[in-house]
């Protein structure tokens, strides 16, 4: 590739003459000007909060006097010597191995099944993207009743099944809960790493497990040999956002747990929250914070180097004519043994029928897995307050009744008089989700649809390839990190408690994902086509709206959908820059809920979760082709 | 090395049929290609033979052995894709392996074939490579090589030249060709191109929607179409269709005289034992060692003749046209299927032609 991309010199700018034989590739003015408000938010957003939090890490404060105090590297040093952070950081490893691996092994599985052809695979498509499209705070909210020692569903059903020696408080031993939350994220965020991978396997020509099977692989020998190493590029980045989001797991930590029983779940990023946000050490937490995310920076470089892609290799043939067959004879053909068909331990037609049965089973299960506590939930919305409050506890409904619902939905009715303050605030907090997401979809996706094709039509440019990489940076930045500096920057400018806060923040770690899923989309776009329209007397700006844009469609919507269901469901930002009904959002007011409800507020609490629900199982159902494509990108917000 | 014998197959997609009641017996160390219009069922038929489909209806035997629902790894065939499916990740040498490893077979063993089959095929500077690092042609040859280098009962291949340039191509097939008969293999080529087919093949089966029209040497193909669509779809340019009474004698309008415009040339006096018509020259479209001229007839219509010094012939010109009369092939109008010649054979077809040329 020498051609250099023509500059604009006009609105019918003609393509200039491709520059041969240039070392450097020469950018066009458009293209800056396509990704500078990308960079700039990035710069802005991340980049200047980021500098901020490192500076806070090096300070302390007084909470009394309010006072600062530089301390250089002490906070460091303090917390190098405290066994606080130590154990914190063995609970941390702990919980992000064991979630690395299950959502590896739990997706890898979902995406194999998936990836097969049966009746109803797009409904089980759908289903099984539910528990990710959902907000961890209401997956939270969902498990900590399902778990709950006197009246959880988890116990109410084996009592339902007569194994009531079973039920137990769930959560109440130690080193169970911090098991039981690793595996509730495994249960959120394994659809994720299924879609990622179901991406890869769909992008594999189906004639290399043909030729495979010629070739006398079966089953196993062709998984390992021929998917497993064309699935290795997706599984680098797999791990990447999967050690990220385990590292930075807070919503369903703070929905379940807090850290506790005592402090057996109590991993860095709670803690870093505890010192910030409960004890008001600012610059300790900072300091905290900051160690977590040098070990996601730290590890994202690890699985760079391992699972990253090979570089180098031999240079490509000089031409076709480089050893030409039949020139010389040397050798004869080796004596091979005579083929032996394979002698199976089971007759093929059996062999056949396990097959069969074992893909029922393991689907099934994949299907319970995924659906069972999304049932659950409904079911406990639909149920009267008593039936929630019965000793021993059931799982089955006495009646069911939408009164759950009026309450949360029309608090002024007479079915409603006795709802909870959380209760009245669920109508405004659900119309404040949609506008911030549906705002934030269209800004980030007009942005980063712009950065995106510039990045894509530059690739070998060094500025780009180096913002590029900026930008993949901000997305392994934890949020953690910089929620601090942005309730500080927004109390100056007067916009905490403002949708506007939330909008601005979720733009700029949202702009940084869309424009890399529009460059990859942009990438597929054939370059011809943007050369044609510009002979066809087009401007670069229309160009791209008129030409580009419709082509692109799918990944635009599959950004639309990604950002609008991150922002749906964002719930730290919200929870720390908002304090009253006027933006809070919905997962705001589950959380508020979860932490007042009393007995006969579980009720609304469930019809409200079910609410906070609704749109993002919506769009599992009606766009998971979009999903499947949009993962393509590799770039997927937890 | 194995026949293969296909009985009665038929194929269907759900309801899509694909093969209809398929009858071919392929001899052991044959070379047969399949030819047919794009979605003409060739490669669903590969897949048939291979395992990788099953057949609806029918029966496939490999040797003596019926395949009935035997899995694509117990039967010792190999096929060529058409997109070379080589395994991205592997160099070269593990590309070609692979087969082999898959046999409990000593690694010397398994080391030595490689080699033998990368020096058969001049693989040896590229072993190392990734199938991404080659070219379409070393890529083609790679594929040929994973193939051969387990010996198996047959080998398929699917349309594996169409991706190379021109010259490449009819150096491949060469080698092909070559390959085939030094190791006796049985082959059983797809092809879109009929050149192709005639210069490999010691038979040539023609589909079309799934039905097989002809299955015989390539000679026979080419002179004696079983029907009109086997004559219109072998041979470029495309054989003339002139309308029976042209020919006078017996036949009336519901036949067809079918000529090969590389038969049909222009001569100043017809001499006996021909078919003579008469035209007006409308075009005249040089095409290297042959040009071919487009002659209106009486009837309107245009037909297409050969000759071999375009000098002196001028659009507007009244020509006459001759073809050996058993050059001409009869169909009948209705059906399309081929009932004879205007006559028998004689003697050397070379001398006519000759003969006729001189006469110009
Ligand atoms: N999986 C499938 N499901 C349904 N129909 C199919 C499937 N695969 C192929 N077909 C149909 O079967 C017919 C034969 O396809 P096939 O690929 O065998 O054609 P082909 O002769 O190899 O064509 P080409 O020369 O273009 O490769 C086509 O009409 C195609 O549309
Ligand atoms: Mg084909």
């Amino acid at each position: 590739m020498s051609t250099t991309a023509p500059a604009m010199t006009g609105p019918a700018a003609a393509p200039a003459p491709a520059l041969r034989g240039r070392r450097t590739e020469r950018v066009a003015g458009f293209a800056y000007l396509a990704v500078a408000p990308t960079l700039l938010v990035v710069l802005l957003v991340v980049g200047v909060p980021l500098g901020y939090s490192f500076f806070l890490s090096l300070n302390r404060t007084n909470p009394i006097t309010k006072r600062w105090i530089f301390v250089g590297l002490q906070n460091y040093t303090a917390l190098l010597h405290s066994t606080d952070l130590l154990q914190a950081l063995g609970r941390t490893a702990y919980f992000a191995a064991f979630s690395v691996i299950g959502t590896t092994l739990l997706g890898g599985v979902f995406a194999l099944v998936l990836n097969e052809r049966f009746a109803g695979r797009g409904v089980l498509r759908s289903i099984v993207l539910v528990p990710w499209a959902m907000a961890p705070i209401s997956v939270g909210v969902l498990w900590s009743f399902l778990f709950a020692g006197e009246f959880g569903a988890i116990n109410g059903l084996l009592n339902d099944l007569g194994l009531s020696a079973l039920a137990t408080p769930w959560l109440g031993n130690g080193f169970r809960a911090l098991n039981l939350l690793a595996l509730v994220h495994v249960w959120n965020q394994a659809p994720l790493t299924a879609l990622m991978l179901l991406a890869g396997l769909q992008s594999m020509p189906a004639s290399l497990h043909k030729a495979a099977m010629l070739d006398g692989a079966g089953p196993v020998r062709r998984f390992l040999s021929i998917t497993l190493p064309w699935l290795k590029p997706n599984l680098m980045f797999i791990s990447i956002i999967a050690t990220i989001n385990a590292l930075m797991a807070f919503d369903v930590l703070w929905a379940l747990t807090r850290g506790g029983p005592g402090n057996a779940t109590t991993v860095l990023a709670w803690l870093g929250y505890l010192m910030s946000f409960q004890f008001f050490k600012f610059g300790e937490g900072a300091a905290v914070l900051y160690v977590l995310t040098a070990i996601s920076f730290v590890l994202a470089i690890f699985y760079f180097v391992v699972l990253g892609p090979r570089r180098g290799g031999a240079p490509a043939p000089a031409g076709t004519l480089a050893g030409l067959p039949g020139a010389r004879r040397v050798r004869s053909m080796a004596v091979l043994p005579p083929f032996r068909p394979r002698r199976g331990w089971l007759p093929p037609a059996t062999a056949r029928a396990a097959a069969r049965i074992g893909f029922w089973g393991v689907t099934a299960l994949v299907l319970i897995w995924s659906a069972w506590p999304v049932v659950a939930l409904l079911l406990m919305s639909l149920m009267p307050g008593a039936d929630l409050i019965r000793t021993p506890a059931t799982f089955l409904p006495s009646t069911l009744t939408l009164h759950n619902f009026i309450a949360v939905l029309m608090p002024d009715t007479v079915a409603a008089v006795n709802t909870s303050v959380q209760a009245q605030r669920v109508p405004f907090s659900l119309l404040n989700s949609f506008i911030v997401g549906a705002v934030v979809a269209v800004v980030s996706v007009a942005l980063g649809t712009l950065a995106g094709y510039a990045f894509s039509r530059n690739a070998k440019a060094r500025t780009f390839q180096a913002a590029l990489w900026g930008l993949l940076l901000t997305r392994m930045t934890p949020a953690l990190t910089l929620v601090l500096p942005y309730f500080i920057g927004f109390r100056v400018l007067g916009l905490i408690d403002t949708r506007l806060a939330l909008i601005i923040s979720y733009c700029s770690f949202l702009l940084p994902l869309s424009a890399w899923m529009m460059r990859s989309y942009f990438e597929g776009v054939p370059l011809s086509l943007d050369r044609a329209a510009l002979i066809d007397g087009c401007s670069r700006a229309k160009m791209l709206w008129k030409i580009l844009l419709p082509v692109a469609r799918p990944g635009v919507v599959a950004t639309a959908i990604f950002c609008f269901l991150a922002s749906w469901n964002e719930f730290l930002f919200a929870l720390i820059l908002t304090s009253t009904p006027k933006a809070q959002t919905i997962p705001v007011i589950l959380a508020g809920f979860l932490s007042q409800a009393q007995f006969y507020t579980y009720g609304p609490l469930f019809a409200a979760t079910v609410l906070s629900i609704a749109p993002p199982v919506a769009v599992a159902f009606l766009f998971q082709r979009y999903l499947v494509q949009g993962a393509l990108s590799g770039a997927v917000k937890g | 090395m194995a026949s293969i014998s296909i009985r009665n197959v038929s194929k269907s997609y759900g309801r899509t049929p694909v093969l209809h009641r398929l009858e071919i017996d392929i001899a052991d160390g044959e070379f047969v290609s399949f030819l047919g219009p794009s979605g003409c069922g060739k490669s669903t038929l590969l897949f048939c033979i291979a395992g990788l489909e099953e057949i609806t209806v029918g029966e496939i035997r490999l040797g003596d052995r019926a395949m009935g629902r035997t899995p694509p790894r117990d039967r010792n065939i190999a096929l060529v894709f058409q997109d070379y499916a080589l395994y991205p990740h592997m160099r070269v040498r593990d590309n070609i392996a692979f087969p082999l490893l898959q046999q409990s077979i000593a690694a010397e063993t398994v080391r030595g074939q490689v080699a033998w089959a990368a020096e058969l095929l001049g693989l040896e500077t590229l072993l190392d490579r990734l199938p991404a690092e080659l070219s379409g042609g070393q890529r083609q040859r790679v594929a040929v090589g994973r193939a051969i280098v387990r010996n198996p009962a047959a080998l398929l291949m699917d349309e594996p030249l169409s991706n190379l340039d021109a010259s490449l191509r009819v150096r491949m097939r060469t080698e092909i060709k070559r390959l085939q008969k030094e190791l006796g293999l049985t082959v059983v080529f797809v092809t879109h191109d009929q050149e192709e087919a005639m210069v490999l093949s010691d038979r040539i089966a023609v589909l079309d929607g799934g039905v097989l029209q002809q299955f015989a040497e390539p000679m026979t193909v080419y002179r004696e179409p079983a029907n009109q669509f086997v004559a219109s779809f072998i041979g470029s340019p495309q054989m003339n269709f002139l309308p029976g009474p042209m020919a006078g004698g017996a036949l009336d309008d519901r036949s067809l005289l079918g000529v090969r415009p590389h038969d049909l040339v222009p001569v100043h006096r017809a001499p006996d034992g021909v078919l003579a018509v008469e035209g007006t020259l409308a075009l005249v479209e040089p095409a290297g060692p042959v040009t071919y001229l487009d002659v209106a007839l009486a009837d309107g219509s245009l037909v297409k003749a050969t000759c071999a010094d375009p000098r002196g012939h001028q659009p507007g010109e009244r020509l006459t046209l001759a073809v050996p009369r058993h050059r001409v092939s009869i169909f009948d109008a209705a059906s399309g299927v081929r009932t004879g010649a205007l006559a028998v054979a004689t003697g050397e077809d070379s001398n006519d032609m000759k003969a006729m040329a001189h006469g110009l």
